[in-house]
């Protein structure tokens, strides 16, 4: 089991840098999360949050710095091997196995997880697979669609499927982008409700343009500008911060130009 | 009737049919459709193993003639090199292919798309180059020929290539292996990870799959089919070729498992066995056959994307369809669910 102390630390990052040609799309950038919080990432378009989402969870090598996840480090590990260390993530244009039907989905991650890689039997005949197939689609609210192809889904049931393909691996870490982006305010409190069921027992890091899901939800916000670390506090301390006034709520259109 | 029971009738009359080949078309027609018949199923394993990258993880490759060339000059110099029988030849045959395919995928499958394809071509050519001019070992493009071992010698009863039943229920009984094996693994938890692979690499990789090994692995696996097609299709001939490694016979395998439908397990054989009775039968009357052929495919890929398996597919969800079946329907055998193309999903747009 995951370490569950007052001080423990979630998510560690350390001179975390990504350069693409001149632009430094991370630069520099250390933080501690604690574990057990809901840790909200904010900031302008192209400020670099992404970014720092492909480098934790290995997508991208960084050109400098560390991550470290509940005391391990992972730095320069695979995506895949990344992910056995327990760490998820959903991305911002929503990803899955869009051919295969949701409960194909589901039980695709959940037998990865498992290890099973038998060449012979059927993929369909374990039935602790399926339980648990069964579980992560209902805790996701996707029971009535376990047989429909993910490409039918709407919007919003593709983005609970991404999610429950995250929680497959029983992640302690789990990272969100841009969860609610592109849902109606129903689809949204749906979810916001599911990412606060799940942050009580995992780590969430939610990456979110929508102020008023991050204010509702999160415990602690950082902000990001231009690759760097413009604030961190709480709530009520970001949203009356000078600084980031200026540089992101005040002017979201101009921000990135 | 729901669309599994009709596909499982359908599976077993035309299973019966291909049993009763050497029975029923002698009455019917001449026994050389007997041979065309073997020839067809020998050639699907050839277009199963584009099938299995194209239509399992996505990747196209125009080198499969490679490892058919290798299947067949294993079982070729180990008959006559070492004496092996049918079925040492047809294991060696199977070995050399896939240890082949070990090699060159260790290289290939590091890249996907067009550089694949590319790269899967590049490899065949410089194999079928090295074929052509080692000629003492291979004889080029005159080939080597031996004659037909034995299938089965137990005391008095022998059973020789030579007959044409026999040689006809012995490729039947190979090919059907493979196709029941290739059916067990696309099943099975390693094919989920395939299909994983192929609709989604990104996602693939964010579940935990190790989407290098996963293609690095059914690239084996195809070598092994299309080194099976290539050994068998050796003892059918009593004969092995450098020709047969160039890259027009890979794209002929593309065009059968395209044209029969990737993503269902016998797409393959159906292209296969369409192609090839059309060339039969057009090449004796019109020399330019190949039009026809052209045309047909063309003609496919437009109006049956998903091929003949797909055509097959919504005809029966047209036939059976009551509620508007959104929902994926159990598989059948033969008619295995698989979107034809895989979809490139994957990116983020960051
Ligand atoms: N693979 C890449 N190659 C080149 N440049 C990139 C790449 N990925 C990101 N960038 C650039 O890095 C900067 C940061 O991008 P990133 O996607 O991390 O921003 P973001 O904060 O997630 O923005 P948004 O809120 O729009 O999603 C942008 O200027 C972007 O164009
Ligand atoms: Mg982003």
């Amino acid at each position: 089991m995951r370490d569950v102390s007052e001080n423990a630390i979630a998510l560690s990052v350390n001179g975390l840098t990504r350069r693409f040609g001149g632009l430094v799309a991370v630069d520099n950038v250390s933080f501690d999360l604690p574990a057990r919080r809901l840790n909200a990432i904010i900031g302008p378009n192209g400020a670099g949050k992404t970014t720092l989402f492909n480098l934790i969870t290995g997508e991208i090598h960084p050109n400098a710095g560390r991550v470290v996840v509940h005391g391990q480090d992972i730095t320069g590990l695979k995506p895949h091997q990344i992910v056995r260390n327990r760490v998820s993530r959903t991305l911002q244009i929503k990803s899955v196995f869009s051919g295969l039907s949701v409960g194909e989905n589901v039980r695709t991650a959940v037998m990865v997880h498992e290890g099973l890689v038998s060449p012979f039997r059927s993929a369909t005949s374990y039935s602790a697979v399926n339980n648990r197939v069964a579980a992560l689609v209902d805790q996701v609210g996707l029971t009535p669609h376990m047989h429909t192809l993910a490409s039918a889904l709407s919007y919003g049931d593709v983005a609970l499927l991404e999610i429950a393909l995250a929680l497959a691996n029983e992640p302690q870490l789990l990272l969100l982008d841009e969860p609610v982006c592109g849902m109606g305010p129903q689809e949204t409190e749906q979810t916001v409700r599911k990412i606060r069921e799940i942050a009580k027992t995992v780590d969430v890091v939610l990456i979110e343009h929508d102020m008023e899901v991050v204010f509702a939800i999160a415990d602690e916000i950082i902000v990001m500008a231009q690759g760097a670390i413009l604030a961190r506090g709480t709530p009520a301390e970001i949203s009356s911060s000078p600084a980031v006034q200026e540089a992101y709520l005040g002017a979201p259109e101009e921000a990135d130009l | 009737m729901t669309a599994a029971s009709i596909s499982r009738a359908a599976f077993v009359v035309f299973a019966a049919a291909l049993l009763a080949v050497p029975t029923v078309i002698p009455m019917l027609a001449s026994p050389f459709w007997i041979d065309i018949a073997a020839e067809i199923l020998i050639w699907s394993l050839l277009a199963a193993s584009v099938n299995l990258l194209l239509g399992y993880v996505g990747l196209l490759s125009f080198g499969q003639a490679l490892y058919f060339g290798v299947g067949m000059y294993g079982a070729a110099l180990s008959v006559i090199h070492w004496g092996a029988g049918f079925w040492g030849g047809l294991a060696l045959g199977i070995l050399g292919a896939m240890l082949m395919a070990a090699i060159a995928g260790s290289v290939a499958v590091r890249l996907t798309w067009h550089y694949f394809a590319i790269i899967t071509v590049v490899f065949s050519l410089i194999l079928y180059f090295a074929a052509l001019s080692a000629k003492p070992l291979t004889g080029g493009d005159d080939g080597i020929s031996f004659g037909a071992p034995d299938v089965l010698a137990f005391g008095d009863v022998r059973l020789s290539l030579a007959n044409q039943a026999v040689q006809y229920y012995t490729i039947l009984l190979v090919v059907a292996a493979c196709y029941a094996l290739f059916g067990l693994v696309v099943r099975s938890p390693l094919g989920v990870r395939f299909m994983a692979v192929r609709e989604n690499d990104r996602r693939a990789a964010l579940v935990g799959i190790n989407v290098y090994l996963t293609r690095y692995l059914a690239f084996v696996l195809a070598g092994g089919l299309a080194g099976a097609s290539g050994a068998l299709f050796a003892f059918f001939g009593r004969y092995a070729s450098a020709t047969y490694m160039f890259y027009h016979v890979s794209g002929e395998a593309v065009v059968w498992a395209i044209v029969g439908g990737t993503g269902a397990l016998l797409g393959p054989l159906f292209g296969a066995g369409l192609l090839i009775i059309l060339r039969e039968v057009i090449s004796t009357v019109w020399e330019h056959y190949l039009f026809v052929v052209g045309a047909l495919t063309i003609l496919v890929v437009m109006f049956a994307p998903r091929g003949l398996a797909g055509a097959w597919r919504d005809l029966l969800a047209a036939m059976t369809r009551r509620p508007p079946a959104v929902a994926a329907a159990p598989s059948p055998p033969g008619t295995d669910a698989a979107p034809s193309t895989p979809s490139a999903n994957a990116t983020q747009g960051d």
